[in-house]
């Protein structure tokens, strides 16, 4: 390895960039959202870079202390929730903060540290096919979005996902299939018939055995 | 009497010896090599024992300690702290034989890989004008055992720092590599004249699968948004996305050979026989499995491709992610190899 190093040069590009380790231009805000029935369940992970933290930070800090204090960390909760939105075939829901988390001030100020902020949306019984809009609207000049579905348990479906191309408008096309009618199936459920009819066939003919056995 | 049978008896041994010599000559028989797991085994016990008393306890971990499972990162331990011990904590002979650990879980080709990555961190540290000594460089790599080493109960190999973390659980003879982080920065550099890049194939063979496709695959393929960053990076362990782009039940025989050449990269980082467990698993569900793309379709001669691409099937979890940091996308890479299934060996060993 000692050789390998020694002759060991970096190209240009490298030798004129430092070494960045850390989100640098950009606000990442990431979002996970996951359904079951009645229920949204959505989570936000911000992170943003070192070269637009001020920004960020001027909405945190709102007293520009330099701080950032338990008030201003649920004000910015609350105010990135505000800038989300989130409807149900058309209708508009009403997500809550669930909780949120704060990474240290150190961290975020070098691009390391995250905000998460978790939220939750009742979702109202509605159509089989359902429609599902989700809109993240927070800091859109320096933010890069990601939004993404967990896959949901039976029996909801997702059928298709649209987005646009920086990914601040995320659409789900759901589908709620009925509960199958529970139909016998050709292992263990169909055994007791299997049973029965071996039973009726077999104990006339063996019978008739033993019968025409005597006679002989 | 007594002479002569003891004759024959010498005589029949004699003729015994020399059949079985001559079918050991004609079998073509040679010592062969210790299976997968007791070659880990022993070569992890000859590491313990170079350790003082005091880097044991710093090196073993309970093989259920969730919160040392999920100590890993795509950055700098500076940022991110790891335990265990680390390469710069070692003497000469404790560093050659943790290494020798390394080769014996690892196939050559994932070795390889694992030396050039840690290797571009040094590269990196250098070009730092000295200024992230504490940050960067090979001795800021760490390596862990959780659990007690053995051919029979599971137990977990980690080796990580900056742009690597290899969590490789072991359960008799599997080696489950699930989850691991591979990454570069400069994902690019030359050494000895030699232009190097440890992650190379997998930009390479990514970009010829895309280049393999017809039109209407390309549509399906190609995602119509940007994607940042990696959507199942550390601290997402067992999440299962929705998955998006083309699936391989649409692809022609070529192209799924392609894509399983390409899954390679990160399953053939572990030992031959554990690898070609986890392909068979993989190949049973290649139709199920879907290949997305994101960002630039084409790439200049000798680089890295500057797209995203993400590869999901029924086990299986991979992304590919240039990272906007520092200007050039193509020169720093994280990527992330999954089994939302078996993440840890959690299906296997049900811990």
């Amino acid at each position: 390895m000692k050789a390998r190093l020694a002759g060991a040069c970096i190209l240009a590009l490298v030798a004129v960039t430092p070494a960045f380790a850390h989100r640098l231009d950009e606000y990442l805000q990431a979002t996970t959202i996951s359904l079951d029935k009645g229920h949204l369940h959505g989570l936000l992970r911000l992170t943003p870079g070192v070269a637009v933290f001020g920004k960020v930070l001027a909405e945190i800090d709102t007293n520009g202390d330099g701080a950032i204090s338990q008030a201003e960390e649920t004000a910015y909760a609350d105010k990135v929730l505000t800038d989300l939105s989130l409807s149900a075939d058309g209708k508009r829901l009403d997500p809550a903060i669930a909780s949120y988390k704060f990474d240290k001030l150190e961290l975020l100020k070098r691009g390391l540290g995250e905000i998460e902020i978790d939220f939750d949306a009742t979702l109202p019984a509605g159509p089989p096919v359902r429609k599902l809009v989700f809109e993240n609207h927070h800091q859109g000049r320096i933010s890069a979005y990601l939004v993404n579905c967990l896959v949901p348990e039976y029996p909801i479906r997702v059928t298709g996902q649209s987005r646009t191309r920086n990914q601040s408008h995320y659409e789900l096309d759901l589908s709620q299939e009925p509960p199958p009618v529970a139909a016998p199936t050709h292992g263990t459920g169909l055994l007791p018939w299997y049973s029965a009819s071996a039973l009726l066939v077999g104990i006339p003919f063996v019978w008739m055995r033993r019968r025409s056995g005597r006679r002989s | 009497m007594k002479d002569v049978s003891m004759k024959s008896a010498c005589g029949v041994a004699a003729l015994g010896l020399a059949c079985t010599l001559a079918a050991v000559a004609l079998s073509g028989y040679a010592p062969q090599p210790q299976p997968g797991t007791a070659r880990i085994v022993s070569a992890a016990d000859a590491f313990l024992a170079t350790l003082t008393p005091d880097q044991r306890k710093r090196e073993l971990f309970a093989f259920d300690d969730n919160e040392q499972r999920a100590r890993w990162s795509n950055l700098p331990t500076g940022f991110v702290p790891r335990a265990g011990l680390s390469m710069g904590q070692l003497n000469v002979t404790q560093r050659s034989a943790a290494m020798a650990l390394m080769a014996a879980t690892l196939s050559p080709k994932g070795l390889e890989k694992v030396k050039e990555i840690v290797e571009g961190d040094e590269v990196l540290k250098q070009g730092s004008g000295g200024r992230d000594q504490n940050m960067f460089g090979k001795d800021l790599f760490y390596i862990s055992i959780l659990g007690t080493p053995s051919a029979k109960t599971p137990w977990m190999l980690q080796f990580g720092g900056h742009h690597l973390a290899l969590n490789i659980t072991i359960a008799g003879e599997q080696g489950i590599l699930t989850p691991s982080l591979t990454g570069a920065q400069p994902a690019l550099y030359t050494e000895n004249g030699k232009t190097i890049r440890p992650l190379g194939a997998e930009s390479d063979k990514g970009m010829a699968l895309l280049n393999s496709f017809d039109e209407t695959q390309r549509k399906q393929a190609i995602l119509s948004f940007r994607v940042a960053d990696l959507v199942l990076g550390p601290g997402q362990d067992g999440k299962t996305i929705v998955p998006e782009g083309l699936k391989a039940s649409s692809m022609n025989a070529k192209q799924k050979a392609m894509l399983l050449d390409l899954i390679s990269e990160w399953v053939g980082i572990v030992h031959e026989g554990a690898a070609n467990a986890r392909m068979k698993e993989i190949k049973a569900g290649l139709d199920e499995t879907w290949f997305a793309w994101s960002g630039s379709t084409t790439v200049a001669l000798g680089k890295n491709i500057a797209a995203y691409y993400r590869i999901q099937g029924p086990k299986l979890v991979i992304e590919y992610a240039p990272q906007r940091l520092g200007g050039d996308l193509s020169m720093h890479v994280h990527t992330i190899y999954r089994d939302p299934t078996n993440d840890y060996g959690r299906g296997v060993t049900g811990k």
